[in-house]
């Protein structure tokens, strides 16, 4: 019999059995009932609200929201930097405060404001942060995934921010991480850096890494994330894939016609979701975007009406985001229901 | 993705660290000016002070203040300040935020910021011996207590600045923050010029404790004004146990006050 067969279960154990696929849980970032308050009696400000997040293996998840709805306040907590107020966080199943340092092996993170010291050059600063991480990859190896190499020996003062945001990037990169934690990754780069990060994010996802990201790049989440969640004043206001929450969302077709009555005279309200009239502009938001242009056109023929500026715009994750993100009615049950808005509208 | 290579233990990850901090500390003009210039000053004194032996006592009176002073402005100068000053810049500049992202522990990064200081105060140490053997001063006379007293010095003095570093907002304000300590480390050192009713207030002071140090490990002189080498090897661990002690209560009381209120990252 063998020492491996009779000794105790220790950490290289540990570490075999997660890299068993049998027996790796299939959810990578866990979180439940999370809260983080700042501050306390008066003053405390509560920027999560009771979240609840499973971020699957292999997976690309962002959180979108505005400036202030709470995305860095989650991730924090996801990272291990800050504790939650209520609620539990896992990730890989282990707890990132308490089993701090196995965490911080398997992830790699990016901060969405960071600093480094000006005057070390890039070189000097990917081998001091490669000093300090488990199986780092070589620095050169590191310099040339980040498209770094030419700016190897300049001092970090004088980087741009995007070229900063790459050394960042490459720092995060360095061990080869299972799950990724990347607040706001691509903010400050320039459009053909931005693509190439999303190749890379990408890449990363297809040799199975885990990806949770903020952003309020709205095409960033439709090219990159396999699930959404949009957070709105520290609550996640809706969650899945873009496609079901583009599906959950009205589309919108818009026309002016010169007098409103004949607007009236469509009778239209039966299939639209909402209908908005500011003046001669008529605004409908309806599910079925084809079946109601069909039946809008046909009966501006049978009446006669002419539609001027006519528009029909599919539900798109932007038109999502902006309305669950500025919208206290959001997560209103009746909110997909037909309703006076704030244009005076009819039912 | 499971990373494979080998795990970077603790001291190397921190050795790893406090080298890029050497080199930054090379790099800046006024870090080495108050790393390497000021600590030395003071031993020029060593050649105004008479050593000729006529009183053995003023002979070590004079090698401790001396001595002392070059200990305490290297514990101050490259040691506390350097750390005082590193630690709020790079709070300030995220740059700590930054690296408690990744594998390195809080205690590793306060240490490799220590390193850099700590080695010159060990370096000036070191040169002060053969410069006060040039000068006609003694050799020390308990080489190990000294270095026992010196390293406690250092880790007391990076404890305060840590703890200084708690309540100081910007690099600039530790030029003002950074006046207490460098008060009672100044004050505690001409403790044995006070009254008696005062001295021994004084002598908790953690410049007292380094003055006594010098004056037990170095001259083996059990109390100002005594015969140089009067004491044997266990009786000046004996007689300096008080420094030891005072050296070794402040490195505590900063130590515990660091951990209640030291922040990484800068205020909102």
């Amino acid at each position: 019999m063998t020492d491996t067969a009779t000794r105790s279960p220790g950490p290289s154990d540990q570490r075999l059995d997660e890299t068993n696929e049998s027996n790796r849980p299939s959810v990578a970032v866990e979180v439940h009932g999370l809260r983080r308050t700042y501050g306390s009696g008066d003053d405390a400000f509560e920027a999560v609200r009771g979240i609840d997040l499973a971020v699957r293996r292999g997976t690309v998840h962002a959180l979108l929201g505005v400036n202030g709805a709470g995305k860095t306040s989650v991730l924090e907590v996801i990272e291990g930097l800050a504790a939650p107020t209520a609620g539990s966080v896992r990730v890989l199943g282990l707890d990132p405060i308490a089993d701090r340092q196995q965490v911080r092996r398997r992830t790699g993170v990016l901060l969405q404001r960071t600093g480094f010291v000006g005057d070390l050059t890039v070189r000097e600063t990917l081998r001091m942060w490669s000093a300090t991480v488990t199986g780092a990859r070589p620095v050169e190896e590191s310099l040339a995934r980040l498209d770094l190499t030419a700016r190897a020996d300049t001092r970090m003062r004088a980087l741009s921010g995007g070229e900063h945001r790459r050394v960042d990037l490459a720092c995060t990169l360095a061990g080869d991480p299972e799950v990724l934690l990347l607040d706001e990754p691509t903010t400050g780069l320039d459009p053909e850096s931005r693509r190439a990060v999303w190749s890379l994010i990408r890449d990363l996802r297809d040799r199975g890494a885990t990806v949770l990201l903020t952003t309020h790049y709205l095409d960033e989440a439709e090219a990159l994330a396999d699930q959404v969640s949009i957070m709105r004043a520290g609550e996640i206001v809706r969650a899945g894939t873009v496609t079901q929450i583009v599906a959950d969302h009205p589309a919108q077709i818009s026309f002016r016609t010169p007098d409103h009555e004949l607007g009236d005279g469509l009778g239209l309200a039966g299939e639209a979701v909402e209908v908005a009239r500011d003046g001669a502009t008529t605004v409908l938001r309806v599910r079925d975007l084809q079946g109601a242009l069909t039946d809008l056109l046909v009966r501006a023929r049978e009446h006669g009406v002419r539609l001027e500026q006519l528009t029909a715009r599919s539900a798109s994750l932007e038109s999502v985001f902006l309305d669950l993100a500025h919208d206290d009615r959001a997560d209103d049950p009746a909110r997909d229901e037909p309703a006076h808005d704030d244009l005076g509208a009819t039912r | 993705m499971t990373a494979t290579g080998t795990r970077p233990r603790t001291a190397p990850r921190a050795l790893a660290l406090a080298r890029f901090n050497w080199t930054l500390m090379v790099r800046n003009r006024t870090t080495m000016l108050y790393a390497f210039a000021v600590p030395l000053l003071p031993l020029a004194l060593l050649f105004t002070a008479d050593a000729s032996g006529a009183d053995p006592g003023a002979v070590g009176d004079a090698g401790v203040a001396v001595v002392g002073a070059a200990l305490v402005t290297a514990l101050l100068f490259p040691g506390y300040y350097n750390l005082l000053s590193m630690f709020v810049t790079r709070r300030d500049e995220l740059v700590l935020k930054r690296l408690r992202t990744g594998e390195i522990r809080d205690a590793e990064l306060i240490v490799s910021m220590a390193l850099p200081g700590a080695a010159i105060t060990l370096a000036v140490a070191v040169a002060t011996i053969p410069v006060a053997g040039v000068a006609g001063f003694p050799l020390p006379g308990n080489p190990l207590l000294l270095a026992t007293g010196i390293l406690l010095g250092v880790a007391a003095f990076a404890a305060l600045a840590v703890w200084t570093a708690a309540w100081t907002r910007t690099a600039e304000a530790a030029q003002l923050t950074s006046a207490p300590v460098m008060v009672i480390a100044i004050a505690g050192f001409v403790a044995p010029a006070l009254p008696d009713r005062w001295q021994s207030w004084f002598d908790l002071l953690p410049g007292a404790a380094v003055g006594d140090l010098v004056r037990t490990g170095w001259f083996g002189q059990s109390e100002s004004g005594a015969a140089v080498g009067g004491l044997s090897f266990l009786e000046a661990w004996v007689a300096a146990a008080p420094a030891l002690g005072v050296l070794a209560g402040w490195l505590l009381l900063a130590a515990w006050l660091a951990g209640r209120s030291l922040r990484w990252e800068p205020r909102a």
